[in-house]
């Protein structure tokens, strides 16, 4: 079940991604110089200044500390993550060769477990934020929705690295079975008790990945195109 | 000689800048009656073109204006 | 005609005007808040309605509704909203009392163009017909002013005579003048009403020997404050179309910070055509006469304290950040800097029309609060600023707290402090 949740949430990731940028690009661009100053001098000072406001957030970190922590904690380990979870696919051979396998699960076990405690510390302050007021106010249910779906996943996921002890080739199988279209769980998982936690971990990031196109989180592209515009 | 204009309102608008004597105008006209007039003295010589350009779009009207040294006294009757 | 109806012509003015950043801003807000740190009427009312994503939030729940996805299927999860009494009371209150400033856009992570969400919302005001009365009046006024022009001709010219004495005392030349409607003038100075915007700049033009002409309009247009861009341009062509008849090389704004926008950035997109002559601010223009040694000024000559206050409409919306700084500095042996300063300047409380609209006297002196703090800190006595919407909201902010400064232009410190030619 969580095998065909995959393909979908993975096509309909992609479509509706693909289509949301082709939504903007469609549109024609405003004939008003929108830019704000000081600005670059020429396109590379814009490229420059495009990198920095959309990856480090110099505006956030100037007006509140705290919320920067945790913003960029939240997307720069959140994208640590993402880039852990291609263990999954095959061991990257350079580090696999220095480490080997057991420094490479040491690694993943420390790399990953911080990782998954930060995000949840992370998703947490920006879902109590939330309950403040001025946010309150301006919060609608979606905003809710997305952090506790966040919320959900990082918390399985946490359960997985914490709790249910899988090795990685259990996990590189169940992934290889994926991408030869023919989705099982290898026997180590499927006999475990933990196997629901790591079906529902897929099927709520499948979920995400359904919501992402149509939510507020095409911020993650649109905030580069956005930040473009600052220095137009 | 011009005769007497008695006015119903009378407002200082000396001392004030674009845009404050219309609004200030805009603002006072309404509380006279139709028919009314208001009498209003300003410094601004933007207001000689402001203050009739300003009536003519409402559909008010601007009965007389006295230039003094530096004082202009607009008497606006309240048309409608 | 059905409520229904009306509700989806209303919301259909924003697809209408729907480009690809007006997408990116109504896709991407995350509701993150953190423009409220950035909006001076938020932190001085602590009115959530004023938090800027909260009024960028009310279009966007309108657009979402009618036209996406996530809006028609499940409008309960973003709050979709239709435009209706309610929605547009709201709007207008918030609406209108943007002053503009674009602080939130510098602040945003994504930076967010809140004033450009709020044009659309001024569109579907005008639409509903619920624009402000006033402003509609102050633009109306400054149309009529074009379309009679001939009517106020003499009137303008008597009073300029008036003033063209008093530059010729200041000046001890008698040949200066006021030169009005003069073909092929390099420069066009367009003004504000009123005399002070005129007389220190004729003053600097004589010194400098500049080859200049006055418009007969004024350089403030109330038709964008307002959100009509239809009428605005109509004011703004009053302008050009002078410009072009006496074909001029430049046209030179006052100390007017949205007529210097609409002029050098708005105009040409909203008539779709370049502009046969240059746009200037009074502001650039002095520093380079200065710098060119067309103009000489008294170094040193003010004792007293003296501050800068950044109009957002000359720094952070058009860039003029040293200029402005460099000619006060000159003249000041006391120059300290407001905190802070530049692109994070605080608005002063009085741009985008606010000053015009008598019922919101309470709030825009509340809202200058964050100013009035600035200004304290600084201890100075002398506050300049090169915009008469800045000048005019400080000028209330001074009386109302007891701030016991003199506030001046730009135009008038340096007209006061140039060293006589020979």
């Amino acid at each position: 079940m969580a095998g065909v949740m995959v393909y979908v949430a993975i096509a309909v990731f992609l479509a509706g991604t693909a289509y949301k940028i082709y939504h903007w690009i469609r549109a024609p661009r405003s004939s008003v110089r929108l830019g704000m100053f000081p600005r670059p001098e020429n396109s590379f000072g814009r490229g420059l200044k495009l990198i920095k406001d959309s990856i480090v957030f110099p505006q956030v970190l100037d007006n509140d500390r705290i919320m920067w922590f945790f913003v960029i904690m939240l997307h720069i380990v959140g994208l640590g993550t993402f880039i852990g979870h291609m263990r999954m696919l095959g061991e990257f051979a350079p580090l696999y060769n220095w480490l080997g396998k057991d420094g490479m699960d040491t690694l993943s076990y420390i790399g990953g477990g911080s990782a998954g405690l930060i995000l949840l510390v992370a998703v947490l302050y920006l879902l109590f934020r939330r309950f403040k007021a001025p946010y309150r106010d301006i919060s609608v249910p979606e905003d809710y929705l997305l952090l506790l779906l966040i919320l959900l996943i990082i918390m399985l996921g946490d359960h997985l690295r914490f709790f249910a002890h899988f090795d990685v080739t259990d996990y590189q199988a169940y992934m290889k079975s994926l991408i030869t279209f023919n989705p099982a769980f290898p026997a180590a998982i499927a006999e475990s008790g933990a196997r629901w936690v790591l079906a529902s971990h897929v099927f709520t990031a499948s979920l995400l990945a359904i919501y992402f196109p149509f939510s507020k989180l095409v911020h993650f592209i649109g905030s580069f195109a956005a930040n473009l515009v600052r220095s137009d | 000689m011009t005769e007497e204009i008695k006015p119903d309102l009378e407002i200082d608008l000396k001392g004030l800048l674009c845009p404050l004597p219309m609004v200030r105008v805009s603002q006072n006209i309404s509380k006279i009656p139709v028919g009314g007039v208001l009498k209003a003295v300003a410094t601004d010589p933007g207001s000689l073109a402001d203050i009739p350009s300003w009536a003519r779009t409402t559909g008010n009207e601007v009965l007389r204006v006295d230039k003094g040294d530096k004082l202009y006294t607009f008497y606006v009757k309240r048309v409608k | 005609m059905a409520e229904k109806t009306i509700n989806r012509e209303l919301a259909n003015v924003i697809n209408v005007r729907l480009n690809r950043q007006l997408l990116y801003y109504i896709d991407i807000c995350t509701r993150c808040g953190l423009c409220k740190d950035a909006c001076h009427q938020y932190v001085a009312t602590g009115d959530v309605t004023y938090l800027p994503a909260y009024r960028a939030e009310l279009i966007r729940r309108v657009y979402k509704k009618y036209f996406t996805r996530t809006g028609r299927f499940m409008p309960s999860l973003i709050e979709g909203r239709e435009p209706d009494d309610r929605l547009l009371d709201e709007l207008y209150r918030t609406t209108y009392a943007c002053t503009g400033c674009r602080r939130c856009m510098y602040y945003c992570p994504f930076s967010i163009d809140t004033t450009w969400l709020l044009g659309v919302a001024k569109a579907m005001l005008l639409e509903a017909g619920r624009g402000s009365p006033i402003l509609t009046e102050l633009a109306g006024a400054a149309v009529m002013k074009g379309e009679n022009i001939d009517l106020f001709k003499d009137v303008i010219l008597e009073s300029l005579k008036d003033t063209e004495k008093e530059v010729q005392q200041i000046t001890g030349d008698a040949s200066a003048q006021i030169p009005v409607e003069k073909t092929g003038a390099q420069a066009m100075y367009v003004a504000l009403a009123g005399t002070h915007t005129i007389l220190p700049v004729a003053v600097i033009f004589h010194h400098a020997r500049l080859d200049w002409t006055l418009s007969l309009f004024e350089a403030a247009n109330y038709g964008y404050f307002l959100g009509d861009n239809k009428l605005a341009k109509t004011i703004a062509d009053r302008i050009v179309d002078e410009a072009k008849r006496l074909q001029v090389t430049q046209i030179i704004l006052s100390e007017c910070g949205h007529a210097y926008r609409v002029m050098k950035f708005l105009y040409e997109a909203w008539a779709k055509e370049k502009l046969p002559f240059e746009v200037k601010g009074i502001v650039e223009v002095m520093h380079e006469l200065v710098e060119s040694g067309k103009i000489k000024l008294k170094k040193d000559s003010i004792a007293e304290a003296v501050t800068y206050h950044d109009p957002c409409q000359v720094g952070r919306n058009a860039g003029f950040y040293e200029e402005p700084r460099s000619l006060v500095k000159a003249v000041s042996r006391d120059y300290r800097e407001m905190t802070p300063n530049r692109e994070k300047n605080w608005c002063c409380g009085g741009g985008g029309g606010v000053v015009a609209e008598p019922a919101m006297d309470e709030f825009r002196l509340k809202t200058g609060m964050k100013k009035v703090e600035q200004i304290r800190a600084t201890g100075a006595r002398i506050v300049v600023s090169p915009c008469e919407n800045c000048r005019l909201q400080l000028d209330g902010l001074n009386e109302k707290y007891n701030l016991n400064i003199k506030i001046s232009s730009l135009m008038d410190l340096v007209a006061d402090n140039l060293v006589a030619q020979k």
